[in-house]
């Protein structure tokens, strides 16, 4: 009789331990991913105004479906013919995203130097302003987007752009610092993190 | 003796659940605190379902031009209570600068604004459930379709 209890015991046992491993590695897999913030941060030297914007990526996703307003409806953006002036974006994009690392433009004047190139799976788009007399700091601006969000943001055949398909591309792309701007007074940073808070 | 009893009894357990059901909403806090001598200071602390019964004895011709303004965001409001009320607590929006400082942050269930500047302080702390009843019964008191 004490025989059969201890094995009876000894299978609970092993049983409870199989279920609460299994519960620990089935949390473990279909855990959701993080929460993805858009961070904006604009700090102004000239009067000392600091702006931080955090968006969760999430609810932005759950927004702008709901928006229906001008060309923004179901969270794309119609681009008519007349604004599109005949350029197939969506044939410049493939052309884009099959082509090797490469600069695509480079523009110098005497006012700016432009760089649109693609470089390690992002479009990268560089605008220097050229330094003119007396100026200390010309306005510099870098953009970073991954391709996947560029190939979101146009879907196949059609004239739209996709923003909520762009928002979940870019929530799947990890931490990317997307845009810089620097000039003499101002300084804009927005980036896509995991960090809640804009520090 | 027994009936006396139950008579406090029952007069406890409607006042316990009264008070159960008034709190449930939330709680909606405001705070303003002027700086110069002798400035004034308001202060409130009030139930959000007593507010929201407020709103309810507001005559709908008063609120009718919101509510048609109102009437073509509800399913953005919506969208945005729903999936805030899932979010961790956050700071949405910072503003600072040498006379100002401004910050909309949600706070375990609630919007909270914070102004800070030369003048005076403000806290604003609303449960977004009763915001969304608020807004729901604003955009009620539009003109029907």
């Amino acid at each position: 009789m004490m025989r059969i209890s201890m094995k009876v015991g000894v299978v609970l046992c092993l049983l409870a331990g199989a279920i609460a491993v299994g519960t620990i590695v089935s949390r473990r897999a279909f855990a959701a991913p993080p929460e993805k913030y858009l961070h904006v941060r604009v700090n102004n030297s000239e009067n000392k105004e600091t702006v931080n914007v955090n968006l969760p990526l999430s609810l932005a996703e759950k927004i702008l479906p709901t928006i229906h307003q001008g060309n923004l409806k179901d969270g794309k953006v119609t681009i008519g013919d007349a604004e599109m002036d005949n350029v197939d974006l969506r044939a410049i994009l493939d052309a884009v995203r099959t082509a090797p690392d490469n600069e695509f433009v480079t523009v110098k004047s005497d006012t700016e130097d432009v760089r649109v190139a693609k470089s390690k799976g992002n479009l990268v788009v560089h605008v220097n302003e050229t330094k003119k007399d007396g100026e200390k700091n010309p306005e510099k601006v870098d953009v970073t987007i991954p391709m996947s969000v560029v190939n979101a943001l146009v879907p196949t055949d059609k004239r739209e752009i996709d923003l909520v398909a762009a928002i979940h591309a870019l929530a799947d792309a990890g931490d990317t610092l997307l845009v810089t701007v620097h000039n003499a007074t101002e300084e804009v940073r927005i980036w896509v993190d995991s960090n809640g808070s804009s520090t | 003796m027994i009936l006396l009893t139950k008579l406090v009894v029952g007069a406890v357990g409607t006042i316990v659940t009264l008070g159960a059901m008034v709190c449930s909403e939330g709680f909606v806090s405001v705070r303003v605190q002027e700086k110069h001598p002798g400035g004034t200071h308001i202060s409130i602390f009030a139930p959000a379902l007593l507010l929201n019964g407020g709103l309810r004895c507001v005559p709908s011709e008063h609120l009718r031009d919101a509510g048609e303004q109102i009437r073509p965001w509800m399913p953005t409001i919506e969208a945005a209570m729903q999936q805030m009320g899932k979010m961790p607590d956050l700071t949405l929006v910072g503003v600072t600068d040498p006379s100002e400082h401004v910050q909309v942050s949600k706070l375990g269930g609630s919007i909270v604004v914070d102004v800070d500047d030369e003048n005076e302080t403000v806290h604003v702390s609303a449960p977004l459930r009763a915001m969304d009843d608020a807004v729901q019964q604003i955009a009620a008191a539009g003109p029907k379709l």
